[in-house]
């Protein structure tokens, strides 16, 4: 069975008050980031987790700098201190399923524009799309531009994701 | 190595730590009222002094919002996204943030969504989180079923009609496969009152019928109360009519069955 190695929840509160006015789901994905990283170290019996690698989804729109700051903050103690991190955006493509059309970020985010302003979640500095929280949401607002399907594909680009990790003293 | 999703999984297994019993409402057929029953068992288990949650599944025809008059937006702060609240109780689903827009998704998109809508909400504690789960028995449950675990238990719902009993009876024998405890069967839509008479719009039949079809024992008889169009579901669960009556009861029972859940959860794991 994974061992579960729990981040300490006084650390992350501590973090969102030095930093009031990040946007805030990016330290939430940042938190996770470290949860998943911890788990998987802990199943493999690792000692020290040496390099992290996160591809980042364009059609999120998250704040590279904001979640960059939140790993590292949390990115310390024995197992996870001093671990390289690298971010790599992945461009957000999309295709549709009906007429074979593709198309890409720069689109979508001109039919983003008309996400009403109610959808919008409000978070305490800024107003976000529904879609940086749920990319998988995407054919709710985001169409074929050629023929008008929704039934569309993100083929890349959509979620963040842990590409690799490099860990020392792993099974 | 595999490529572990950080956004789902990880917060939701957090969440679920803050999380009493889990209760799930399905019937595998559509249109025997899970929503309304799901949407009236958390309004009175909230009624009864228990901190309660209502998390909507049902991404392509999301109702509970029209049912508890809820809108977006949603807002979010340090902690994640703020449910709504309608009479103390907790409110999540993809309606408060696609709106009327439809909502077209394919399978694995559904899978990774259920774990990032309860796990991205900040539930805080919880006595009880009550699920509207779709019709079928496809991603949604089944993700469902991974993401709560041993938390889970599950609400029939169905229709006297042997059209939603054969499918009701279909989802029951997957819940006993995969070691879900079942709490019981509401029998739904069972009458209407005319005066001082009773109309049976789907068929009057035994509860000891029903029960065997099924496989479960009925723990609620729900009559149809045509008053839901014109009231607030809070409203019509402080009247004191039937309907209201047969949903406090149906509260106790979910209760009552899950005091009881150890030894059926046990008893669930036993070889198949």
């Amino acid at each position: 069975m994974a061992r579960m190695v729990q981040v300490p929840g006084p650390r992350h509160i501590e973090i969102r008050r030095m930093i009031p006015k990040a946007r805030l789901h990016e330290l939430s994905i940042a938190q996770n980031i470290v949860d998943s990283v911890l788990a998987e170290a802990g199943s493999r019996g690792a000692k020290r987790v040496l390099e992290l690698r996160i591809n980042v989804g364009e059609l999120m729109q998250i704040d590279r700098k904001a979640l960059r700051f939140g790993l590292k903050l949390l990115l310390t103690g024995p197992v996870l201190g001093g671990a390289q991190v690298s971010l790599r955006v992945r461009r957000a493509s999309f295709s549709c399923r009906r007429c074979n059309s593709e198309w890409d970020m720069s689109e979508a985010k001109r039919q983003l524009q008309k996400v009403r302003p109610e959808l919008l979640v409000r978070e305490p500095e800024s107003r976000e799309l529904p879609l940086h929280f749920f990319p998988y949401l995407y054919a709710a607002f985001i169409r074929c531009p050629w023929c008008g399907s929704s039934d569309a594909e993100v083929k890349d680009g959509k979620d963040v994701e842990i590409a690799s990790l490099v860990l020392e003293g792993a099974a | 190595m595999s490529r572990p999703n950080p956004l789902g999984p990880a917060a939701a297994a957090r969440r679920l730590q803050g999380v009493g019993e889990v209760i799930l409402v399905g019937s595998g057929k559509g249109g025997v009222g899970k929503s309304t029953v799901a949407c009236c068992l958390s309004l009175e288990l909230r009624r009864n002094g228990f901190s309660t949650g209502l998390l909507d599944l049902d991404f392509h025809g999301a109702s509970v919002p029209e049912y508890l008059s809820l809108r977006p937006p949603v807002s979010s702060d340090k902690d994640g996204l703020r449910p709504k609240t309608r009479g103390g109780l907790k409110v999540m689903s993809v309606g408060l943030f696609t709106g009327d827009n439809p909502v077209p998704m394919r399978g694995p998109d559904k899978q990774e969504l259920t774990a990032q809508i309860f796990g991205l909400t900040n539930w805080g504690h919880l006595d009880f989180l009550v699920v509207d789960l779709p019709p079928s028995m496809g991603d949604e449950l089944l993700t469902a079923l991974n993401v709560f675990g041993e938390k889970a238990s599950l609400l029939l719902v169905t229709t006297p009609s042997p059209a939603s009993t054969e499918v009701v009876s279909r989802l029951r024998r997957l819940a006993d496969r995969e070691g879900v405890p079942i709490l019981g069967a509401v029998l739904n839509m069972a009458y209407v009152g005319v005066g001082r008479k009773k109309v049976f719009p789907f068929g009057r039949r035994s509860a000891k019928t029903l029960e065997s079809e099924i496989g479960s024992r009925l723990c609620a008889v729900v009559p149809l109360e045509p008053t839901v169009a014109d009231r607030s579901l809070v409203e019509v669960l402080e009247s004191r009519g039937e309907f209201a009556a047969s949903i406090a009861g149906l509260a106790k029972q979910v209760r009552s069955a899950l005091r009881l859940l150890p030894a059926t959860r046990a008893g669930a794991k036993a070889p198949r």
